[in-house]
């Protein structure tokens, strides 16, 4: 079979299965899902062999015809029957109600075109006049001035420069930082470490008090449970 | 006649936003057959062939319009005019909105087989549909599309109901000629103004 490769044409699934019925002539009442879903998939397929990129409604459009072929296959059941002619029939009847509207926007295009034959015009614009008071004519400084006292108030408005900055504080940092407060001050209580209470802050100080820690550089001892802590440097 | 040429320049002013009859009614303080009169003979005045514009019912309204048998004049002045029409796309989602308004987005995606978010959004932008609130039958609440008074305008009609006859399609058909048969005839009307005889 010749197919015209394109998917430009169609207005969708619906569009191309109708064109697809058309084509091999057949009364849509009478459309057998195993002959339709073959036509659909060998368009869909020449379409894959040119490398098209074909739009996911078209797919799932194939993908909904072979479930229903598939169930044709099926060896039969009691209702089994009755539910394929239902698959059927709701696919018929959105070919016959999509083909309603198809067909109708030949119409609609008739009464464009003919619309398009006149012309209209965007309404007048009606404005109260402004009346302008002339008795107290101003000099151009005065004018001059206002423009200037305007600019300094837009100068207010305009929004303070902020920057937002996020300092980031990294272990190591911390580290030298608790290092040099232990060389000054010998032992400090593990409490005073945290003398700023927002999380990173903490986190980043309590982690640093592990690492020097873990690198032997600081001793840390308490007396009894829930004693203080005390930190110092290794070997002083 | 004084109220003549008030009409006239009204029509002339309001332009393509047109001039509803109970406007007219109000402005010249006349009853509703009065107002129609007055806007027939207005009408009879611009039949005449040394005029270049005459009066259409368009959306609901009248409004001044130019004569089509004249239009190769003025395609003169436009550049690209075809560029400017509907696509496929969009005037089938129009007709599905038309003849099953209020409908939410999904419904329609539904009846064409395709998505349409992005051909509703531009009929919006060009003022051929609008929301018209939630739907409360279906679950989430969607929003619903009606067509508005410029799609009857872009269209050349008055009022819905002069939309081209759809076949409510039969179940019991049992052949697609019949289907065929009953498709709608196009409605000939060029007499937009219907609604004064």
């Amino acid at each position: 079979m010749n197919y015209e490769v394109s998917l430009d044409q169609f207005e969708g699934p619906l569009d191309l299965l109708l064109h697809l019925i058309k084509e091999s002539n057949i009364n849509i009442y009478e459309i057998k899902i195993e002959e339709i879903t073959k036509q659909y998939l060998d368009y869909i397929k020449k379409l894959e062999e040119l490398n098209l990129t074909i739009a996911s409604e078209y797919l799932l459009m194939a993908a909904e015809l072979i479930e229903m072929k598939s169930k044709l296959l099926l060896p039969k059941k009691e209702n089994n029957e009755e539910e394929e002619e239902n698959d059927r029939d709701i696919l018929i009847n959105r070919l016959i109600e999509y083909q309603k509207y198809k067909e109708i926007t030949k119409d609609f295009k008739d009464m464009e075109s003919k619309r398009n034959m006149i012309y209209t015009k965007s309404p007048s614009k009606i404005e109260t006049d402004i009346k302008i008071d002339n008795a107290n004519k101003g000099d151009i400084n005065l004018l001059i001035e206002a423009f200037q006292k305007y600019l300094e108030r837009k100068k207010e408005e305009k929004p303070l420069n902020t920057t937002i900055t996020k300092k980031e504080l990294s272990v190591h940092e911390r580290c030298v930082k608790i290092k040099d407060i232990l060389k000054t001050k010998k032992v400090v209580n593990f409490e005073e470490l945290f003398d700023t209470l927002n999380i990173p802050y903490v986190v980043v100080t309590f982690l640093s008090i592990l690492e020097l820690v873990k690198q032997n550089e600081v001793d840390i001892k308490q007396g009894n449970n829930f004693d203080n802590i005390t930190i110092s440097l290794r070997g002083e | 006649m004084k109220n003549k040429a008030v009409l006239e320049g009204l029509l002339f002013v309001v332009g393509d936003d047109g001039l509803k009859l109970s406007q007219v009614m109000d402005i010249l303080n006349l009853n509703m057959d009065e107002a129609k009169e007055l806007i027939t003979e207005l009408r009879k005045d611009y039949e005449n062939k040394n005029r270049g514009i005459t009066i259409n019912f368009l959306g609901d309204t009248f409004k001044l319009t130019t004569k089509k048998e004249h239009k190769d004049f003025y395609s003169k002045l436009l550049q690209n005019e075809e560029s400017n029409i509907l696509s496929q796309a969009a005037l089938e989602t129009l007709a599905i909105i038309a003849y099953n308004e209020p409908i939410t987005r999904v419904e329609i995606d539904e009846l064409r087989g395709v998505s349409t978010g992005y051909v509703v959004r531009k009929l919006i932008a060009r003022g051929l549909i609008k929301e018209s609130g939630k739907s409360n039958t279906l679950p989430g609440k969607p929003t619903l599309y009606k067509t508005t008074s410029d799609f009857l305008d872009y269209f050349g009609l008055s009022s819905l109901s002069e939309l081209p006859k759809i076949e409510e399609t039969d179940e019991n058909n049992e052949s697609i000629d019949l289907f065929l048969s009953n498709r709608i005839e196009q409605k000939n009307n060029d007499d937009d103004l219907e609604i004064l005889d």
